[in-house]
């Protein structure tokens, strides 16, 4: 299976070129087109409970889908907003991503739920958040273009703009400045994220452009 | 008439050098700057070397609304104009050599005023629409068409048949068979993925697919709007 | 105070390194990114007069404005809508006016006030309200879509909508186009700027972008929510 992802960074989507017998799982309506060799099949995402508890909690839809191929086929996937498309090989490592950033997996990663934190509900990322583990290669997307950052001690970040991190990061929510600045800044609530570790940032955020176009609605 | 795409992929517009006596048909709002020894004149009458006459079926299918259009005619030469579509993306140029090409609303930017402007077209049928506001332009003659897609566009050489997901498909030659059939093996799961209705391409021919889709980037900011009277 | 601007085109970051003790302003809910040991204030900016001439021009009353403390800072401002950014210095010798939205940040020594065009040709939506930056310093201003730079020498008209910013040596003037309408049928709930341009003149340069906001909200109208009447 020959996987590219194109059209970095402002409209990625990725690429898969399949052989017989092929197989890989994205989320719902990720399809853009494919060779008519290919069979979609729509499942729960990974058991009852989990995939509940990821709708409620965690922003994933119930389902996704899984894609064979019979014969050479070719798959294009995509993802709901424009922006840029990072592609991590787990080897037995974790990554935890925010709500919307999965795009699609092969068969050997492991999707599950973890614990944020009573913080990480107040900041309005739910309790839960998406855990991919295992083996194999996951596609997370974000809104806007992808930025990495390695850090080791403490840093800021608008919660809007976390795309991943690694799991060796601590995350807090707290106020961006003082009650009266917090508020009146927009920026409120913001994290606190501290390493060592890897985070990945994402140069706009839904939220910014909810904002944005909210100002400009006047009917 | 001379063109070039600037500040592509995503955020696309085309600039279109003309000289006395051209003319370039457009979506109204389209136009970003221009010289100024240019005339223009809203309507929804053709223009053209054939002589005047409506334009078919501009008033869209549902929405009862006219679809109103720019001519732009250049008084001297060396004029120019630039066009941005509404949504981010890009734009692409396609030659009509004598053959129709059958293009998303949305999608249709400007085009040589010679070229047969349909929107009455329902070849594809209601179920077709992929959200509110979808409609089809048939685009038939010879000359040059200006297209804007959500995302990357890519074409696709047919040959034999392909599935596009319909939010995704930009344009397509009228030499392709199509046929609208459930995205997935069962009906329930083609829902619960999402995918709903895909369009599977028959035959020998170009398909513009575009690498995102409207209708799922409006659903997904939509909750965070503000709600709406009506 | 070094910068850098990444993901231009389409969803330009400016990153800006603080020295200790250094002050930077931008509008509220910018920061996307920022060292811990910079303080965030709300404020005032400039005292009470300078801020309500600014709300007139639509900005916000209110500035963010960012001290790095105890040694050296970075910061990341991204706007809300996807886009470009561009930095401009400042030198006093010539002064930027922005379109309303297209103002990002700037560094101390630099003075943002509000002119008003004035009531000819004023549309509800966009309008030509202009915000002034005048002083010695780093201004950043974002766009809707990419920027592109007229290097004006011949006469251009640029639709209003499409206006980011401008020197202000050049003279500027709102017309309309004759010819064109925004068309009596056409179901356009947000669009202002349609057949409102603004003749540039004189040397000098202008920022325009590659989309423009009515069409945007006209495209994105469907998908709010519906408001529920009890």
């Amino acid at each position: 299976m020959e996987v590219i992802t194109r059209d970095r960074p402002a409209f990625a989507n990725v690429q898969v070129k399949m052989q017989a017998g092929d197989k890989i799982i994205a989320e719902s309506d990720a399809m853009a087109s494919m060779s008519t060799s290919i069979v979609m099949n729509t499942r729960w995402n990974g058991g009852f409970v989990g995939a509940v508890l990821r709708k409620l909690f965690g922003g994933e839809t119930l389902f996704v889908n899984e894609f064979v191929a019979s014969e050479d086929s070719e798959l294009i996937i995509t993802q709901p907003f424009p922006g840029d498309i990072e592609c991590m090989d787990l080897n037995g490592t974790s990554l935890f991503l925010q709500p919307g950033a999965y795009l699609a997996s092969e068969p050997g990663v492991k999707m599950g739920v973890s614990w944020a934190g009573f913080a990480s509900w107040i900041g309005g990322e739910g309790l839960f958040r998406l855990k991919v583990s295992g083996t194999g290669k996951v596609w997370f997307g974000a809104y806007g273009g992808i930025f990495v950052k390695e850090i080791t001690g403490p840093y800021v970040v608008d919660t809007g703009h976390l795309v991943a991190y690694e799991p060796t990061i601590q995350m807090k929510v707290g106020m961006a400045g003082g009650l009266f600045s917090s508020f009146f800044s927009k920026e409120g609530l913001v994290s606190r994220v501290s390493g060592p570790g890897r985070i990945y940032l994402q140069s706009r955020s839904i939220d910014g452009l909810a904002t944005w176009t909210n100002r400009h609605l006047w009917r | 008439m001379q063109y070039e795409i600037l500040a592509r992929p995503a955020s696309s517009v085309v600039k279109v050098s003309m000289n006395q006596g051209e003319h370039l048909t457009c979506e109204v709002g389209a136009m970003v700057a221009m010289s100024t020894r240019m005339t223009v004149e809203t309507t929804t009458q053709k223009k053209g070397a054939s002589g005047g006459g409506i334009m078919k079926g501009l008033k869209r299918l549902f929405a009862g609304e006219s679809l109103f259009i720019n001519h732009f005619t250049a008084q001297s030469d060396g004029q120019y104009i630039i066009l941005g579509p509404t949504m981010m993306g890009d734009v692409v140029h396609h030659r009509l050599d004598n053959a129709t090409l059958i293009v998303q609303g949305g999608s249709w930017l400007a085009s040589d005023p010679d070229i047969e402007i349909d929107a009455s077209f329902q070849g594809l049928g209601k179920a077709f629409f992929s959200g509110e506001g979808a409609f089809w332009v048939k685009c038939s003659g010879s000359g040059d068409l200006f297209m804007n897609s959500f995302g990357a566009i890519y074409p696709v050489e047919v040959d034999g048949d392909y599935i596009v997901d319909t939010g995704h498909i930009v344009a397509f030659e009228d030499t392709l068979n199509f046929n609208v059939q459930k995205a997935g093996a069962s009906w329930i799961g083609s829902f619960l993925g999402g995918e709903g209705l895909v369009c599977r391409f028959q035959g020998k021919g170009i398909v513009y697919c575009q690498s995102h889709n409207p209708s799922s980037f409006g659903s997904s900011l939509g909750p965070s709007l503000k709600p709406r009277q009506s | 105070m070094s910068f850098t601007i990444t993901q231009r085109p389409d969803f330009a970051l400016v990153t800006v390194q603080l020295q200790s003790g250094q002050t930077y302003h931008s509008e509220p809910g910018a920061m996307a990114t920022m060292s811990p040991n910079i303080e965030l204030k709300a404020s005032l900016k400039g005292g009470l007069m300078s801020s309500i001439s600014r709300g007139l021009g639509g900005e916000s009353l209110i500035i963010s404005s960012y001290t790095s403390k105890g040694g050296e800072g970075e910061i990341t401002f991204a706007a809300g809508q996807p886009g470009d950014a561009l930095h401009y210095a400042l030198d006093g010798s010539t002064d930027i006016y922005l379109q309303r939205g297209a103002y990002l940040a700037n560094s101390e020594g630099v003075e943002i006030t509000s002119k008003w065009q004035g009531m000819r040709g004023f549309f509800s939506g966009e309008g030509l309200i202009l915000l002034k930056a005048h002083g010695n310093g780093d201004l950043f201003f974002n766009s809707y879509g990419a920027i592109i730079e007229l290097d004006v020498e011949d006469d251009v008209y640029v639709d209003t909508g499409f206006i980011v910013a401008f020197e202000s040596t050049l003279n500027y003037q709102v017309t309309t186009l004759p010819g064109a309408r925004p068309g009596t049928n056409w179901k356009s709930l947000f669009l202002g700027g349609e057949g409102l341009v603004c003749r540039f003149s004189g040397r000098g340069k202008v920022w325009i972008q590659t989309r423009q906001i009515a069409t945007y909200l006209n495209w994105v109208h469907r998908y709010r929510p519906v408001q529920k009447s009890n």
